[in-house]
This record gives structure tokens, C-alpha cells and sequence, in this order.
């Protein structure tokens, strides 16, 4: 689901797509999902549109492995890669989810030379909605 | 008389039940007749005197999995406990809109063999004020965080809490950002010595081989 609205004469001319270069993007959004198992780092513009993603899987582990610090680190890395070469100077990062690859993949973006604007935690927190999972027995 | 690797003549299974009836009745509901001479994974030990404790040691793989459980358990606090949040930012309190100034991560948690002691390694991100504002928050909450551990997880006895600051991945972080600055010194050195183009990819890559060999020796605490 793009935000974009669709041209009324654009199914003539094949794919819809957004042109993959030319988007000069100062400032953006890096949001990061750390769960248990896995990273995944996706660079999007102020509005939401994605740019690119990262995860520890895509970056080469698999397995328990996905779930280190160091993983969250390399998936930072490699998504932040393809940005910076557009010209990212700022961006505001967003932080899903409990997991190791928060801290790991905050100190990345720190490292790679991105000004941090805020980081927010966007946990999604249910106002007592739906009957979590059942309780692990150890 | 302690239990050794041996059937169970009649007094051994008498004494344990004879301490039952006279001593201070602490942990005598433990003192089952535990069958440590045909388990070799469980050993156990019971003195019999004055205040007879016991002490049992879990096997290794239910050890790893509690503390597991406990790692998940208390991440999931940190994420929705709205005590251990006020206790680690304060701003929270003022509805600071989650626009956060320190983050706070559990990076591990060790458990003793017996189950009844636990290190949670905790991590922070911040300037140095919010590491140590999180952090004496964390310590004075540690009775909190023990009883909302007892009553989310079913364990007989609860573990005492003891928060630890771990600086592993703030250490691995600057190891990686001087391995970085030396790669690019080291490159734009090369650049300025040689001036045309193959020499310097091969030197680029022999860079990179150097640096991920540098890398994966750094080991983070899960």
C-alpha cells in the first residue's frame, strides 16, 4: 500500500514505479524492529515512503545468529548504506519491539556519521485489546 | 550424612523426613527423596543441623531456558511497566511522548546453577547522565522487578535480582569506529601514494579482508 496516488493514465505505461535514482532525501526516518530472532532496519523519507531495508538475514546470518547485537549492527549498516551515497544528513530513528538489535543498531547509525535527530520507541501498545499469547511454561 | 550414589538403605530415607518434624520447616518441602543415585545431571546435598538447607542444582539445559524466560520477561517489563519506566527516565513521567533521551536494553541475564541468583546485564544508550540516572533507577527497583518477576513466571522460588551495568557493546562500538578510521586513513593514504585506479581497488580490498577478520573476533554478550 503506496501513499501515493496513482495517475489515471499511467497503466498504459507499464510498471508504476518510483524512478530508483534522483530522490535527494536531507532528512529521513530509520525505523528499527528488534524482535528475539531477527533486525529489521528500514530507511524510509519523513513521509513513510520506504527506501531501502536491511535485516540480520539479509545481511548474511541465519539462525540464531540473526538475534546478536552484532547482526542488528551489520543489518544497520548495510540498510544505511544506500542512503548515505543520496545524501541522508539527519534522520529520526524509530524503535519497535524489545531485543538486542535496539541498542546495537542505535550505536551503528551513530557510528556511520548520520546526525541523530530523536529516537522515539514505537512499541505498539494495545489499550487492552487482544488476548495476548498463551504463557511459556519453563 | 549427605546423599551419595547409593541405593536408598532405610536410614537414609528416614532422615530426611526426621528433620521435617523438629527443624524450622524453611525448605523442608524440598527435601524430597530426590534420586540423585540414578540421575547423574541432579546432585544434591542436604546437611542435616542447625539450619538445615538445601541446595539443588537444576540441570544446565532448564537453567539456559529460565534464563531465556527471564530475559524475555523482563525486556517485556521494561517495555510496559509503567514503574521500572518512571524508575529509568524520569521525563517519561512528565509525558515526555516517547521522545526518549536514554535507551535502556537487558543484553543479558546469567543464572546461577541453584536458580536462585540472577546478573541482568543492562546496557544503556545515552549520554553519560541518563547511563547513570537509568541505572540507580534499575537498583533501587530491584525488590519491584522481583516480586513482578515471581508473579509472571511459575518458579518455586523466585531468583534475587542483581542489575549490572554492561559496557560490551559501548566497548565493541568504539573498537569498530577505530577499525573504521583506520581503514579510511589507511586508504586515503594509499590514494594519495598511488595515483591510478587498479592499485588502489586491490588495496581496498585487501582492506576489507583485514577488517572482517577484525571484526568477527569481537564477541558480544548475548
Amino acid at each position: 500500500m503506496t501513499k501515493a496516488i496513482p495517475r489515471i493514465g499511467s497503466r498504459r505505461n507499464g510498471r508504476i514505479g518510483s524512478r530508483k535514482t534522483g530522490r535527494r532525501i536531507p532528512k529521513g526516518i530509520i525505523h528499527v524492529q528488534a524482535s528475539f530472532n531477527n533486525t529489521i532496519v528500514t530507511v524510509s523519507d519523513v513521509r513513510g515512503r520506504v527506501v531501502s531495508w536491511a535485516s540480520a538475514g539479509t545481511s548474511g546470518f541465519k539462525g540464531t545468529r540473526r538475534g546478536t547485537p552484532y547482526a542488528a549492527q551489520a543489518a544497520a549498516l548495510d540498510a544505511i548504506r544506500t542512503v548515505v551515497g543520496q545524501g541522508m544528513q539527519r534522520a529520526e530513528v524509530m524503535i519497535k519491539g524489545p531485543g538486542l538489535g535496539r541498542d546495537a543498531a542505535l550505536r551503528a547509525i551513530r557510528r556511520s556519521g548520520i546526525l541523530l535527530s530523536f529516537v522515539r520507541d514505537v512499541t505498539p501498545m494495545p489499550h487492552n485489546g487482544c488476548r495476548p499469547p498463551k504463557k511459556r511454561r519453563v | 550424612m549427605s546423599l551419595s550414589r547409593s541405593p536408598p538403605s532405610p536410614l537414609t530415607l528416614v532422615a530426611p523426613f526426621a528433620t521435617t518434624a523438629g527443624g524450622n520447616g524453611r525448605r523442608h518441602q524440598l527435601l524430597l527423596p530426590n534420586r540423585s543415585w540414578t540421575n547423574p545431571n541432579l546432585a544434591a546435598s542436604t546437611r542435616v543441623g542447625g539450619g538445615a538447607s538445601v541446595r539443588c542444582m537444576a540441570n544446565q539445559r532448564r537453567v539456559k531456558m529460565v534464563a531465556k524466560q527471564i530475559q524475555r520477561e523482563l525486556s517485556d517489563m521494561l517495555l510496559t511497566d509503567k514503574v521500572l519506566q518512571y524508575a529509568v527516565l524520569p521525563e517519561a513521567s512528565l509525558g515526555a511522548d516517547r521522545y526518549l533521551s536514554s535507551l535502556t536494553t537487558i543484553s543479558g541475564v546469567e543464572v546461577s546453577g541453584d536458580l536462585q541468583v540472577v546478573k541482568v546485564y543492562v546496557s544503556v544508550f545515552g549520554d553519560e547522565r541518563g547511563r547513570e540516572v537509568a541505572i540507580a533507577g534499575l537498583k533501587s527497583k530491584a525488590k519491584y522487578v522481583r516480586s513482578e518477576l515471581g508473579r509472571r513466571m511459575k518458579l518455586r522460588l523466585t531468583p534475587e535480582v542483581r542489575f549490572i551495568e554492561d559496557e560490551s557493546l559501548e566497548r565493541g562500538s568504539r573498537v569498530l569506529a577505530i577499525l573504521d578510521r583506520l581503514k579510511e586513513e589507511k586508504l586515503s593514504s594509499e590514494g594519495k601514494d598511488v595515483k591510478q585506479l587498479e592499485p588502489l581497488n586491490s588495496s581496498e580490498q585487501d582492506g576489507d579482508g583485514d577488517m572482517d577478520d577484525e571484526d568477527e573476533g569481537i564477541i558480544y554478550i548475548k
